[in-house]
Formats: C-alpha cells, structure tokens, sequence
C-alpha cells in the first residue's frame, strides 16, 4: 500500500526533475521545482502515516510555507528578469559562462 | 647591588624621545599649521641637556665606586634567547663610557643649541631636530650598549641618521647622492663588523655575550682567530670612522647642513670606530699584529688626508679632510695599544673640531652660504668673535701647545715612538706639520689680507648669541681640555689616562725621560714649520686664488680615489648586474615561476569546458553528483 505512494512520489520528482533539465521557460523550470517539492510532501505524509506519528506531517506543513515564501520571491526574480532581457528563454541567462 | 642603578636607559631614551615626539609634531604639522619654532627648539635641547646631567650623575657614581670595580649596568628587558645566545637589552657604563658619555652629551647639547640658530627660518625646522634627536640618540645607546650586539643597535642608527641628515637638502642631487654613498660605504664596514662579531660569538660567545664576560673569557681566543676578529672589526671601524679605503664619504657628508658635520665630525659617529677598538682593547692587545695594521693604515689615512686637505677650497672639506687625518691619528694610537692616548684624542677633538666646524658655520651663515675660501678674506674686523674662537680652534687643531690638541696629539706620537712603532713616529710627524700648515691657510686666506668678494664682505656680519654663545663654550674647552691629562714630563700625572685605565687592557712602557723630550721637541718645531710656512705664503705675501696645475691639480682632486673606485668597483658591479638580470633571471629564477603560471593557465582552459553558463546544465551536474554519492552512500552502507 505504501510503496504506491511512494512510487508517485519518485514519479512526480522524475517529472519535475526532467523539467528543470530540459525546460528552457523559467516558468517551466519554476513549476518543475514546485512539482519536486510536492512529491517530498507526498513522501513525507506517506512516511507519516507508515510510522504512525506526526512528524511527517508537521515537515509537510512546513515545505509548503518556505514553497509559499519562495514563490513569491521567485516570481518577483521572474518579473525583474523579463524586465532586464524581455524574454525568459533561460539560455539569454548565461553570464557565467567560461 | 650597587652596580645596577636605573637611570642608565634614560640617557638614550630621552634624545629618542624627543626625536619621536618632534616627528610626531613634523608629521601632524605637515598638513595644517606649522608649530612655532621655539617649541621646536626648546623639545629638541631639553634632552640632550638632561642627558648631559645624566651624565654627570654617572662620572660621580663611577667616582665613587672603589678602583677596581668602576661599572655601573642596567638590564632592562631580555631581547634575544635562543639556545646558548642569550642577549639583554641592557647597558653599561665604565670610565670608558662615562667619558665618551660626557664629551658626546656635552658637545651635542651645544650643537643642538647653535642648530636652533644656524636654521631658522628652514621650512623642515622640525624634521631636522627630529632627526637630530635621533642622532644622539644613537650614538648613546651605540656608548653604553651592554654588549656587541646593543651596540650595534646604535652603531646601525648613527649610520642611517648620517644618511638621513646629509642628504636633508634632498632637492638637491647631489646631496642625495652624498648621503646614498655615506650609507652604502658604511654598509661595506658593518658587514665586517657583522663578521667579526659572530666571530667572537663563536670563539667565547657561548659564556655570555656582555663586555664583562667577553673580557673574562678572552684569553680562550687563538691568535689566529682573534687576528680575525680583530681585522674584521677594524675593517667596521673604518668604515664609520673614514679610513683607509672607506673614507671616502666623509668629505662628501660635507652635503648636509654645518651643524650636522659638527655633530658627525665631533660627537656622534666618526669617534665610534676608535671607541669600539678601544672598548675591545682586551682583544687588540692580544694580538699586536693587528694593531700594527691598524696603527699603519690610521697613520697613512692621516697624511692622505692631510695632502688632501692642503689642496682644497671648500672651507668644509678642508675641515672635512682634517677630521680624517685626526681619525687616523686615534687609530695610529690604539693600533700601538696606547687606547687612553687614543680615546683623550677623541675627547679634545671633539671639542676643537665641533669648535671649528661651528666657527665655519658662522662663517657660511654670515655670507649667506658661501663655503669658497677664496671669496672670502678679511673677515677678522667683521666678526670678532668667530674669529678669536676660530684661532683657539685653529691652534688646537694644529697642535700648538699649551692648547688641548697639543697634549693628546703628542702622547699619540711619543707612545708611538715609545712602543717602538718608529716609522708610524716619523710620519705622525710629518703630517703634524702639514696639519699646521692647511689649519693655518685656511685661517690666513678667510680672515686676514684683504676681502676678495666685495659685495659679500660689505653685507657680514656676526652672528647672533645663539650661535656665538657655543662657540665661546667650545673655545674655553679646546683650550682648557688638554689639561685634563698633562704627561709627567710637564709636571702633571695623567689624569685621562688613569681614569680609563679600568676598563682598557694596556701597558705603559716604561721610557726614558729623553725620548719623552725628543718627542715632544719634535711635535712642537713640526707646529712651527708648518705654521711658519703658512703665515710665508698667505699671511705675508697677501694671497691670491691659485691656479693648480700638475701634482696640485691631482691632489685637489683627490688623488682621482673617487673615480677609481668608480671605475674599479661601482661599473663591474653595475655590470656584473645587468649580465645578471638579462641573462640568469629570465631562465634561473623567472623561469620556475613562469612555468608555474602556464601550468594554471592551462588547468584553467581545460575546465573552462564545463562551465556553459546555463542553469539547467547546471542542475544535470547535481543531479549527476547527488546519484554518485548516493551510489556511493548506498555501497558503503551495503544496502
């Protein structure tokens, strides 16, 4: 029973995994990340419930304030990026190349 | 323990204390308003006059200790301890010491006090007195330094504060170089005394390090190491007493300002060679070969300097030149192991030479910085009292008895005779005539006949008593200070000599009263001859500038010495330079370095691959790090 959750939530993390790689949007790769996060958060209930006690529940509650916190500095980060560049293709970002 | 007293390290401390709070004051000053000159001058003489004191408080504290047991020390911090070299910070103060104390702090005070004359109105008022401080400083610690070492503390500080002081008109290139070859010259000399230093270290050194101890061990020295030592630290001596083949940046130290030379010239640095021989007089006395190098190469010092100086026209250089010749006296008398003899020498010189050099300042000052003695002329109605101390100095330097210069000089040259050293005699003689001779040409040709620069004479005048008031106190010693050690064929016991006879190692000889007579007859007729000769040639006929040709051309030109060291040393040096920077550091050194550089270069270029700049390849090399070390973790767990 258990390992379904589980396995959803490896799938889930693959999914928001591969997003991050070969997205090129920000917004994309920004969702793919929340995507991530909520596959821990089904981890972390699942757990919970295998163990029979609140700690995964209290950690779930926690990611999802700091993902609350992070979209609304991300979205910002977004904002600011559009505004210098006009686009958000993430390969016009790459002033850190050797 | 009523050998340690306390107030030792306050001699030193208080002239370097001055120094630094008048820096201090010179730097702040710098960028706002200048502080008045008069409290300048009084910071600046308050030191050495308490120092003087200070002094005095240590001749009556070694007065009153019995005979045999004359020290006074004062530790004041351990500096140095690692295995068997221990070293205080320490000093010590003997009859040797307490008169080098004396005349030093004296002579000093004076010239500090003239100084405050001699340059006001000079923009770097400050700077010069700081300077000056430190000077003095210096050369007490380098007087009571409690072992080689603290001594060469000092003997290190006189040298840079010649450099610093001689080259203080720095706008001008020359004096730059003047104080660059001072220092360089100087530099030659302390690696010897650097050598011959660890020398002893390593032949007694490991029974401690202090003067006491070093003279209690001193006869577990070889005669072959101790001539090594001995040549070693004479080859120091030259160089910061300007001898034979150091001396030339003396007469080019003339750059500096006139009371700096006196300082240089009387109290602070040249007398420092002649007192370290003397302070280790238990060493020199060892070996009598080496006192014979140094008593010749003092004595021949003494007449190059002495051919020099009758050939020159700067008023400075003559006097420059006649303080080599003096030196070379002094080392003529402690290289014949008569080191009382040598160190009274520098006791009268110091007040003579300070006494002329201060006189000659007056002059300058009066013709508004005029140093040629051949547009000069005639100044003896104009400035009457330069003129009656310039004479007493004149007649000190030149050894006319009964003024000082006379009685230390003789005992020079009858010890030399006495001990045998004839031909070290005959010379000495020689060149006390000559002494005579270009003493008393430069006095004829700059005060007597008649003015030969008329616009400069009508605008003499004396100096104001500031300057006068010193060179009144200096003329009263030149003339009394001999007295302080009258030979017994003049009825007197040698009081000087008895004083220092604690701290040094010699033996009297004993002589007959007829060559005491001989010597002292010939000293006096060799006064007479050059004397006589001078007032012959610019007293009576009146002189004019003369025109040198020949011989007299190559001795005013100094022998072309500074050429040939030029030539001889300072181009292969140069060039052995250049053949070095252009062919072994590009390759030797450079190239290990440029080697390493590429090496980084490349590693750099080689990386550079991975970094593309885009966050998602970003996020593959985490992704692909993060499985490795789960791999990893995994394995090493045996999941």
């Amino acid at each position: 029973m258990i390992a379904n959750y589980l396995s959803l939530s490896v799938i889930l993390f693959c999914f928001g995994l591969l997003g991050v790689i070969s997205r090129r949007n920000v917004f994309t790769v920004f969702m793919s990340i929340e995507l991530m996060l909520n596959a821990a958060n089904l981890a972390f209930v699942a757990l919970s419930r295998l163990h029979e006690n609140m700690d995964g529940h209290v950690l779930a509650l926690m990611v999802m304030a700091v993902a609350a916190a992070e979209a609304a500095l991300a979205l910002a980060v977004v904002i600011l990026l559009h505004k210098h560049k006009g686009n958000l293709d993430t390969n016009v970002f790459s002033l850190l190349r050797g | 323990m009523e050998h340690t007293v306390s107030y030792l390290v306050l001699i030193p401390l208080l002239p370097l204390l001055g120094a630094l709070l008048m820096g201090l004051m010179y730097l702040v000053s710098c960028k706002g308003k200048a502080f008045p000159e008069k409290i300048y001058g009084i910071i600046a003489c308050i030191g050495p006059a308490l120092t003087f004191i200070l002094a005095l408080k240590v001749y009556f504290g070694l007065k009153g200790l019995p005979e045999d047991s004359r020290y006074l020390v004062q530790d004041v911090f351990t500096w140095i301890k690692v295995g068997d070299l221990d070293i205080s910070m320490g000093f010590f103060a003997d009859p040797l010491s307490s008169l080098m104390l004396l005349f030093v702090t004296l002579i000093g005070t004076l010239i500090h006090v003239y100084s405050v004359g001699y340059m006001a109105k000079d923009e770097n008022f400050g700077k010069f007195f700081a300077y000056l401080n430190l000077f003095l400083g210096s050369m007490l610690i380098l007087v009571l330094g409690s072992s080689p070492v603290v001594m060469f503390v000092g003997w290190e500080g006189v040298g840079l504060c010649s450099y610093l002081l001689i080259s203080y008109y720095s706008t001008e290139t020359n004096n730059v170089i003047a104080g660059n070859k001072a220092f360089i010259v100087n530099r030659i000399g302390d690696l010897g005394f650097v050598l011959g230093m660890s020398l002893l270290f390593w032949a007694i050194g490991s029974g401690g390090f202090d003067y006491m101890s070093l003279r209690a061990n001193a006869e577990q020295i070889g005669p072959g190491v101790g001539l090594a030592i001995c040549l070693l630290l004479f080859v120091g001596a030259t160089g910061k007493s300007a001898q034979i083949p150091l001396y030339v940046w003396l007469p080019d130290a003339m750059a500096g300002p006139t009371p700096v030379s006196a300082l240089i010239h009387a109290a602070t640095m040249v007398t420092a060679g002649v007192y370290m021989v003397a302070r280790f007089s238990f060493i020199y006395a060892e070996v009598p070969a080496a006192g014979t190098v140094v008593a010749w190469i003092g004595i021949l010092t003494a007449l190059l300097a002495a051919i020099f100086g009758c050939f020159q026209r700067d008023i400075k250089k003559i006097l420059a030149y006649s303080t080599v010749s003096q030196l070379g006296y002094m080392f003529a008398g402690v290289g014949v192991a008569a080191y009382s003899a040598g160190i009274f020498h520098v006791f009268t010189h110091a007040f003579f030479k300070a006494l002329l050099f201060l006189g000659a300042g007056s002059v300058i000052y009066a013709l508004h910085h005029e140093q040629d003695i051949w547009r000069m002329g005639g100044l003896k109605n104009k400035m009457p009292i330069t003129y009656w101390t310039m004479l007493i100095g004149c007649l000190a330097l030149a050894g006319c008895p009964p003024f000082s210069g006379f009685f230390s000089k003789d005992e020079i040259l009858f010890m030399a005779l006495a001990s045998g050293h004839g031909g070290v005699w005959l010379v000495g003689v020689l060149v006390a005539a000559m002494t005579a001779f270009y003493t008393f040409r430069m006095f004829f040709v700059v005060f007597h006949g008649k003015p030969r620069d008329e616009h400069a004479y009508e605008h003499a005048h004396e100096s104001p008593k500031v300057m006068t008031v010193p060179l009144i106190v200096l003329a009263v010693g030149a003339c009394f200070a001999g007295y302080l050690n009258i030979p017994s064929i003049f009825g007197g016991h040698l009081g000087v000599s008895h004083w220092l006879a604690p701290s040094l190692t010699e033996h009297h000889p004993h002589v007959s009263v007829w060559l005491e007579v001989l010597a002292v007859a010939t000293s006096i007729a060799a006064f007479g001859c050059g004397i006589f000769f001078a007032w012959k040639k610019f007293y009576v006929a009146t002189a004019e500038e003369p025109f040198y040709t020949g011989l007299a051309n190559f001795a005013y030109n100094k022998f072309m010495v500074d050429e040939l060291y030029h030539y001889l040393l300072v181009v292969p040096y140069k060039l052995l330079g250049t053949a070095i920077s252009k062919s072994i550091e590009p390759f030797v050194t450079d190239g290990p370095v440029k080697v390493v550089v590429w090496l980084y270069g490349a590693l750099a270029n080689a990386f550079k691959v991975v970094q593309v700049g885009y966050v998602r390849v970003y996020a593959i090399y985490m992704v692909i790090g993060l499985s490795v070390l789960s791999i990893f973790i995994s394995r090493s767990l045996n999941l």
